[in-house]
């Protein structure tokens, strides 16, 4: 029925961003088809259409290469929620997210929502080698959470899957020191925003470790932006970007969750 | 050894001064058997086709015998080249070296772990030194940019020599374009503040090295554009270029790959996947009609061999698509498998086509998740994507109306047994007099390689056959029109007229009667199937009202798209 994979249109847009090999499209990968496999470094941008529930989602997994900074703005034109993403074990990957990647966020929603992601986390910490088990009901399992189940070992030793631990370059309270300094930024208070234990999260598209928990809790803080489109859409059949930047409240998405 | 040295600017005839290694090594012992029996070669008298022949009477225009002249000033640096090369361990091999696998296998690919990468490979190692084909790029200022086998940092003495090298030539107003020892050939090419060099132990000619640089600059300018790697420069001499290119290696080894396995580079054409006229038609029609403004080009890529190329018109009056933006293009898709997910929006520069400027390229797969159906959209408009995104929905659906994809499944390269011609192995064929041909792209039609070409060993040393006999055809200092060629396993025939060139591959009993006569049959066979091999009428679309706002003519409202925004981050 191809009339109605036209009118997919999306609801909202989500961007991911930060340094190339941060592990951004692995990221992606991971939520969308449960996998974690070899990547190529990616080139421009890609656009995916992610059905969640009723709701079409757009994402823009964003190359990280110095080359493609230009087109970074345009990414983000209209983005209701963006992820930072950097490398635990890297501190530049940390800084390069405040040095080249914040102000390409400036076409954002003004009520967009901003994640701090520190992924490849199963290389500093023991946990985050044992994937998550998703609290969707999703039984799907991955490959490595299948040679995880059958390893005998018990969780206790995790080095036999990925030998030495790394040391981590970035701690949570770094990222935390980011986030504020990302809403400080968008001259946003604080206080009527989400709080940064609820955005700064810790993950590994290798094992799957908290990748369900962000992009999960992300959707559901876009709820209210996705239904509130959609009855803007209803009442005035033309959409009017600028229209739709200046009605969104920053207020009121912290009351609705 | 022998070096030849020319000066750029006045680059009449080069240079060459000869100098003979000391210990008067006989070449044949590094030399393959097949390579060396094309020595065997005689000229061709009495051919059908005589009004375009030329007799041939060189015999080996491998070795040194060309016409040297003698230039003593140039003799100090020539001595200087060889010590920086040996110091550089570029040649150390070779003299004393018994046993060594023929230079057509990959030496180094055999004794490499396959979960290696070529970038961590031991670049001290004897397999590195025995790659067929090493690729370099440095900055002016010696700087390593890539290297197509171990990683940069460890090359960067080695870059640093080939600077060296570079600018002492440049001292004395020449510039050094290449250097021949008896199992390589390194080849220069300076493009503004870009340094290229190939280290070669295929029989390659010079020309048809250089040639191979120039894609990898190409390649670099598809990326970056000329402009602002001149400004990057300008404004940095010591700029690490590695910062832009970074995550990119695998597009340059991916294109390097493709230039030793695919005759399209060099023929300078483009291949397209056989397709009945009318199915062929019904698909330019779709995309056609699919358009949206500041589109400009429309393709369609199965197998990675085009289907079908639709042009904006003002754009297409203004200048052509040329074969090599288009194996650019072509690289860049198969390079990057990430491409199978998602629709990607990417900045690409054209470089023959423009070099400063960018397009903006839509790539999206029509088959997921079997991804052997590829579209690209061009667009000169950064902002287009949901516009262009349209465009392929439009184009989906009237392909699915139309059955198009199984159609375009069924569609295949095909078999040279098909024409009919006994003896006949291989061949290549590429027309000069396509209708509207002005305007059109360069196409050439070859079947596939059957056996006795099957395995990658035989391709190599067809493929290397052909370009030997590419080389002689165009020789710059003795071009020829006819060329037939007896080797070892089989018989050559290259020919070349104001309507085509042609290479022809027989099994070596063939005599030259009957493979004139076959070449007869062959071209009658071509003719009748030209409009299944090439694509005749490349249909046009108009998406600009106003012509000027093409990614050619108007420079001014694209500035800001010369440097895609990396520039502000220097
Ligand atoms: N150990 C570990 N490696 C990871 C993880 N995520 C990604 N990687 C690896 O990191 C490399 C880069 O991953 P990508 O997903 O391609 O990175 P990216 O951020 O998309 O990079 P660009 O597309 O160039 O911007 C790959 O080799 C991945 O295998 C992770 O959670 N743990
Ligand atoms: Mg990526």
């Amino acid at each position: 029925m191809p009339e109605v994979s036209k009118l997919k249109k999306p609801d909202v847009k989500l961007v991911l961003l930060g340094d190339m090999n941060v592990g951004k499209t692995s990221l992606l990968h991971r939520y969308t088809e449960r996998k974690f496999k070899d990547t190529v470094s990616t080139v421009g941008g890609a656009f995916f259409l992610k059905q969640w529930g009723p709701y079409n989602i757009s994402i823009w997994d964003t190359a990280g290469r110095e080359q493609f900074h230009g087109l970074g703005s345009m990414y983000c034109r209209g983005a209701a929620a963006i992820i930072l993403t950097y490398d635990v074990t890297n501190w530049q990957s940390l800084v390069e997210l405040e040095e080249r990647f914040l102000s390409l966020t400036d076409t954002a929603n003004h009520d967009c929502i901003y994640a701090v992601v520190g992924n490849k986390a199963d290389l500093t910490d023991l946990t985050a080698q044992l994937p998550q088990t998703s609290d969707l009901g999703d039984q799907t399992k991955s490959e490595e959470s299948q040679v995880l189940s059958a390893c005998p070992t018990p969780p206790a030793s995790p080095v036999s899957i990925s030998g030495v631990l790394l040391r981590k370059q970035v701690t949570h309270d770094d990222a935390v020191a980011l986030y504020g300094r990302i809403l400080r930024y968008k001259c946003l208070d604080e206080k009527s925003t989400l709080p940064a234990e609820k955005m700064c999260f810790e993950t590994s598209a290798k094992t799957g470790y908290n990748v369900d928990s962000l992009f999960e809790t992300l959707f559901d803080l876009l709820l209210p932006s996705i239904l509130r489109k959609r009855n803007e859409n209803q009442e005035s059949p033309t959409v009017d970007l600028e229209d739709c930047r200046t009605s969104g409240g920053k207020r009121g998405k912290a009351s609705c969750c | 050894m022998c070096y030849q040295c020319c000066d750029w600017f006045k680059q009449h005839r080069p240079h060459l001064v000869e100098k003979r290694d000391s210990n008067g090594l006989n070449m044949e012992g590094a030399v393959d058997s097949d390579t060396s029996s094309i020595t065997t070669e005689e000229p061709q008298t009495e051919a059908k086709p005589s009004s375009d022949q030329v007799t041939n009477t060189e015999t080996d225009s491998i070795s040194n015998t060309e016409d040297a002249a003698t230039d003593n000033s140039q003799s100090d640096s020539g001595e200087f080249v060889v010590t920086m090369l040996a110091k550089a361990k570029l040649e150390e091999q070779g003299l004393g070296v018994k046993g060594r696998s023929s230079p057509l296998l990959e030496a180094g690919t055999q004794d490499m772990p396959a979960y290696m990468s070529h970038r961590e490979e031991d670049v001290t190692a004897e397999s590195w030194r025995q790659h067929r084909k090493h690729v370099f790029v440095l900055s002016e200022a010696g700087k390593p940019i890539y290297s197509r086998y171990g990683s940069e940092e460890a090359l960067s003495s080695t870059m640093g020599v080939m600077m060296a090298l570079v600018s002492f030539v440049q001292t004395s107003d020449n510039i050094i374009r290449s250097v021949y020892s008896d199992e390589h050939t390194v080849v220069f090419l300076q493009k503004g503040p870009l340094v290229l060099v190939c280290v070669s132990c295929t029989r390659q000619s010079e020309q048809q090295l250089r040639g191979e640089l120039m894609y990898v600059y190409y390649q670099i300018i598809s990326m970056l554009t000329q402009a602002s790697i001149s400004r990057i420069f300008e404004h940095k001499k010591n700029y690490d270029l590695r910062r832009l290119l970074a995550g990119s290696e695998k597009i340059l080894d991916g294109l390097l790959n493709l230039v030793d396995s695919d005759p399209s580079f060099l023929l300078g054409a483009v291949h397209c996947l056989p397709l009945a006229a009318s199915l062929r038609d019904s698909l330019s029609q779709i995309l056609q009609k699919a358009i949206t403004s500041n589109l400009v080009f429309s393709i369609l890529i199965a197998k990675n061999q085009l289907l079908t190329i639709v042009q904006e018109k003002t754009v297409i009056e203004d200048a052509r698509l040329e074969p090599a933006d288009v194996h650019l293009l072509l690289n860049l898709i198969g390079a990057s498998s990430a491409f199978q997910a998602g629709e990607i929006w990417t900045p690409i520069c054209l470089p023959l086509f423009n070099p400063d400027c960018y397009f903006y390229a839509y790539i999206s797969y029509l088959d997921p998740p079997e991804c052997t159906v590829c579209l690209l959209l061009l667009s000169t408009d950064k902002e287009a994507f949901y516009a262009v995104a349209e465009c392929k929905r439009k184009i989906e659906e009237a392909m699915t109306a139309q059955n198009s994809l199984s159609l375009i499944d069924k569609a295949q390269s095909y078999s040279v047994s098909q024409v009919g011609v006994s003896d006949l192995r291989h061949f290549m064929y590429k027309p000069f007099d396509v209708p509207d041909n002005y305007r059109q792209l360069s196409q050439f039609t070859s079947p596939e390689m059957e056996a006795p070409y099957s395995s990658e060993e035989e391709k190599t040393r067809l493929l290397d056959l052909y370009r030997y006999m590419h080389s002689r055809i165009h020789s710059t200092s003795r071009p020829l029109k006819l060329i037939y060629h007896v080797a070892e396993k089989e018989t050559m025939l290259a020919w070349v007229t104001s309507k085509f060139e042609l290479y022809t591959c027989f099994s070596p009993l063939v005599t030259k009667a009957c493979a004139i006569t076959a070449i007869t049959k062959l071209l009658r066979w071509i003719k009748k199937e030209e409009d299944r091999l090439f694509i005749r009428y490349p249909p046009k679309y108009s998406t600009t009202p106003n012509p000027s706002k093409s990614s050619r003519s108007s420079k001014s409202d694209q500035q800001d798209s010369t440097d895609n925004g990396f520039l502000s981050l220097l």
